[in-house]
């Protein structure tokens, strides 16, 4: 408040002590500001609670409550943590969870180990070194059905280009413990070059003065590495993670494209099973209920994760 | 003399491993979205050739078959149409409330921006399906309208943080004299501080474009087959076991890529920075 205030004083004494009309004009414009606030929040606040407060209010209330989808609305029941019982007592659900939280750890940790190698080499000074970081764009970019469409027809046995390349047939997808391993390989494909460009931006930013007086100090290439470079580039790592997080955790595209969930639900991965639970088995409660679990547990990662990176950035 | 041919030697091979490493780099990202390009331009004889053909005289008629083909030009319009007007929306509806959260403290002002960041940190699904029994229940499934609606969920969160950042970027400064002159605040955000963030406001744009024609849960769940966008009309070739028609599918994916490969290119220097920024600004919120 303290800003605009200062903002109208000065906007108001010099005009008022001016001609009458002119006073009339700042009436106006005054009201117009009074109400300046609410007008250009509305329409955010509006359409957030429309497609995002309200949808996420049902759910909850859904995930509390006895109801199937060809009953009436006034015919549901509340049951207390019923469904939520129900869910971990499904062997289903149970592996799934287990699942996404193992898929989302290994493609995340690949995903910031390849990246940052990746960053540390178009990082060099070199000639042609843009080239290579716009090449990059490329597959970040990429409609991630297209990209499993394309890695599909890739790796087919008979007539993909990988089996041909490797000189054997292997059934990338059809052989349950490989096929997660290809999904999240096909996942860090498209995704490593993101974690890669936001780091290249942290190492980029590491002022060349301090490496410079750290070298001839004496330092050596790893010293530089572990004790300037790396503690600078935290926050960055640090945000590809929370990022790569929330989007690894609620993988569904390339899943659902290149396996559906199988085969014997090996890549069954929680939006897949909240997917199947709603528009398959139209169990609403049931999967009311899981949704907020992966809501709770995004929910706590990012915040924790969020804790980190402001500590490390006391602003 | 001899150490400096040595050094020389040693510099060659450096060079060497580290342009090795690069290329292996883009053999390795560029290579697999080649290949599907290569796919398009075969016979369908040529594909199902063992081993695989590596020359050959490019044919157009993939490209023919899937845009006589009424499905994939009415998707691709409905990813046109519903892409450009979920951007649209968005700034309309998020530019003002990010330049009054940038410049004006009011209560809930933590409120709202909180709110966007959980909307973006949330999994899709999770607001899917109770949006599908909204929209049954007011008669919006199906409808492009409601899958623009859906898409502000993760366009207005990404509008609101880039286009904040820039407003607080611009100096107080101009506004405040404009102020001194009379001006209203309506006046100042809409003379002064909007054109100064149109960097900002491009970047935001661009940003949930991409989202919006890359999304593929929102539509494969609120869409039918009038109403579909490209990448719906692309996942029903992986399902089918008829799906066999390998030219067709490279050729509409690479359809679909084409725009946003060629965009991103354009404005490459508004990408990361965009991506990351909403992440960043989020750490910081007071």
């Amino acid at each position: 408040m303290r800003h605009h205030d200062r903002q109208h004083g000065s906007a108001t004494t010099p005009s008022s002590q001016g001609v009458r009309p002119r006073n009339y004009l700042v009436q106006i414009a005054k009201l117009a500001d009074f109400c300046f606030i609410p007008f250009t929040t509305l329409p955010t606040i509006v359409l957030s609670a429309a497609v995002f407060g309200v949808p996420l209010l049902l759910s909850l209330i859904m995930s509390f409550v006895a109801w199937s989808i060809d009953q009436p609305v006034s015919e549901a029941q509340f049951v207390g943590l019923r469904n939520y019982r129900d869910l971990f007592a499904d062997r289903v659900f149970v592996a799934s969870l287990w699942l996404t939280l193992g898929y989302t750890s290994a493609t995340v940790s690949l995903e910031i180990l390849i990246g940052l190698a990746i960053a540390l080499l178009l990082n060099l000074d070199l000639p042609f070194i843009r080239i290579f970081r716009t090449a990059l764009i490329v597959p970040m970019m990429v409609t991630p059905i297209v990209a499993a469409l394309c890695w599909k027809l890739l790796l087919d046995p008979t007539y993909g280009l990988v089996d041909y390349l490797i000189g054997s047939p292997v059934i990338w997808l059809g052989d349950p413990t490989l096929a997660l391993i290809t999904v999240g390989g096909v996942n860090v494909w498209q995704n490593a070059p993101f974690v890669a460009l936001l780091i290249l931006a942290g190492l980029q930013s590491v002022p060349k003065e301090i490496m410079e007086a750290a070298r001839i100090d004496g330092a050596t290439k790893t010293a530089l590495f572990r004790h300037i470079t790396l503690p600078l580039l935290s926050p960055y790592l640090l945000v590809a993670m929370l990022l790569r997080i929330i989007f690894e955790f609620r993988a569904f595209d390339n899943v659902y494209v290149m396996t559906a969930g199988g085969p014997a639900n090996a890549t069954l991965v929680l939006s897949i099973y909240v997917y199947h639970t709603s528009f398959f088995s139209f169990d609403l409660t049931l999967a009311s209920a899981a949704s907020w679990i992966m809501l709770l547990i995004v929910l706590t990662v990012s915040l924790l994760l969020i804790a980190a990176i402001r500590q490390k950035e006391p602003d | 003399m001899r150490s400096l041919s040595h050094t020389g030697y040693r510099k060659g091979c450096y060079y060497a491993f580290v342009y090795g490493a690069l290329i292996c780099l883009l053999v390795i990202f560029l290579l697999p979205l080649l290949w599907v390009l290569g796919l398009s331009l075969k016979t369908r004889e040529q594909i199902f050739t063992t081993p695989p053909l590596f020359l050959w005289w490019p044919t157009m008629e993939n490209y023919f078959a899937v845009l006589s083909e009424g499905n994939f030009l009415v998707s691709f319009w409905n990813s046109f149409l519903v892409t450009t007007s979920t951007v649209l929306v968005s700034l309309f509806a998020g530019i003002p409330a990010a330049y009054t959260i940038a410049r004006f403290r009011f209560p809930g002002r933590k409120l709202i921006f909180f709110s966007l960041l959980i909307m973006r940190m949330l999994p899709p699904i999770a607001a899917l399906l109770p949006l599908y029994v909204m929209f049954s229940l007011v008669g919006l499934n199906s409808s492009r309208t409601g899958l623009i609606l859906a898409y502000t969920t993760f366009s207005l969160p990404v509008i609101v943080w880039v286009t904040r950042d820039f407003f607080k970027s611009v100096p107080r400064d101009l506004e405040e004299a404009a102020y001194m002159d009379g001006a209203s605040r309506t006046g100042a955000f809409l003379k002064i501080a909007l054109p100064l963030a149109k960097p900002g406001i491009t970047t935001a744009a661009i940003l949930s474009l991409l989202l919006a024609w890359n999304d593929f849960i929102f539509a494969a769940i609120l869409t039918n087959n009038a109403t579909r966008t490209s990448p719906v009309l692309l996942s029903t070739y992986a399902g089918s076991e008829t799906g066999t028609d390998w030219g067709a599918i490279a050729a509409s994916g690479i359809l679909v890529l084409l725009p946003v490969i060629v965009f991103s290119l354009i404005v490459q220097r508004h990408l990361v920075p965009g991506l990351s920024s909403g992440a960043i600004n989020d750490a910081r919120i007071p």
